[in-house]
């Protein structure tokens, strides 16, 4: 079966079709979709503002990742949960869509970027923060999140008009 | 809507500005991109500091510290959503005349910013605030303001 088959059989089954032509069920998906992204991105960017140093000297960056943890992972669960349904009930659209794949690019880019800075810098983070100088290399782990989640975010909206 | 207002909204929705928009391909989309830009940085650097108000998150630092390292950043998204949401008004102001959830949106986000930048505000500021009136104020902050884009919202379905 392939790729586009398994889309099109997506956007073809009984959930996906329900979603799509619902009155409510669609906006609350979107809904949810956005507001989650707003807290969990809003508190990711706030943590890339802090390690590319721009202004938010009082807090460490280390606090923003744990003490809000249970927070941005609670909007990120529900950012997927709800992109998960919308792709479902679009998925032949979404395949068809460059746009689309360019977010589910940065999507994966911003992914793996996380996890380089999982893996390289969050071992030493007490070290370097309590010397109050970030690495160099975290201070770029921050541009390109910064830019990843900007990449996200803008081809995902722009997703939704070459679907209309 | 109360006829008294059509005057402003035809105004608005017959402006070069609003006219441009509607006639190029792109400019809506991307305005819109930065609608959402500036509504994320709002919204997240808000939900950290009414956390942090209600006495969540970021709890071992002083409110003082949290609000003057989140608020700049929050204005900042203000001023992005606030002056891309003008333009977005503009393009389609005759649309925004019929849409009830417009109106809604209006109405709660004249509140939400009168009480950002009063109680709010006054709250963030003060060395020790009474934990009561800061877990008031940060519900009734993320009530407003997620209302404003939960309406938001609604304009596009409705």
């Amino acid at each position: 079966m392939s790729l586009y088959a398994i889309c099109q059989a997506l956007q073809d089954s009984a959930v996906g079709t329900s979603i799509r032509e619902s009155i409510w069920t669609f906006p609350i998906i979107e809904t949810v979709h956005v507001l989650g992204l707003a807290v969990s991105v809003g508190i990711l960017v706030m943590l890339d503002l802090r390690l590319v140093g721009a202004g938010m000297r009082d807090i460490a960056a280390s606090d923003i990742m744990h003490k809000l943890k249970r927070w941005y992972l609670a909007g990120f669960t529900a950012m997927f949960a709800s992109g998960a349904l919308l792709f479902w009930s679009e998925a032949e659209k979404c395949y068809r869509s460059p746009t689309f794949r360019i977010k589910m690019i940065f999507l994966a880019l911003a992914g793996l970027n996380a996890l380089f800075f999982e893996i390289k810098y969050v071992p030493t983070m007490k070290s370097w923060e309590s010397s109050g100088v970030t690495p160099s290399g975290a201070r770029l782990v921050g541009w390109f999140s910064l830019i990843c989640w900007l990449g996200v975010v803008g081809f995902g909206r722009w997703t939704a008009y070459g679907m209309k | 809507m109360s006829p008294a207002l059509l005057p402003f909204f035809r105004w608005a929705d017959h402006t070069w500005i609003a006219m441009w928009i509607r006639d190029s391909t792109w400019a809506f989309a991307l305005i819109e991109v930065f609608h959402l830009f500036g509504l994320t940085l709002l919204l997240g650097t808000l939900t950290v500091l009414n956390l942090r108000l209600f006495g969540w998150g970021l709890k071992g630092y002083p409110l003082k510290s949290v609000a003057a390292d989140a608020l700049p950043w929050t204005f900042v998204g203000m001023a992005v959503s606030i002056t891309s949401g003008i333009l977005l008004f503009l393009s389609e102001a005759m649309k925004c005349y019929g849409s009830l959830p417009f109106f809604v949106k209006m109405g709660l986000l004249a509140a939400a910013l009168l009480f950002t930048f009063t109680f709010h505000r006054h709250l963030t500021k003060a060395d020790a605030p009474s934990p009561v009136a800061s877990r008031c104020a940060a519900c009734l902050s993320v009530v407003l303001w997620f209302g404003v884009g939960l309406a938001g919202r609604a304009i596009a379905f409705f």
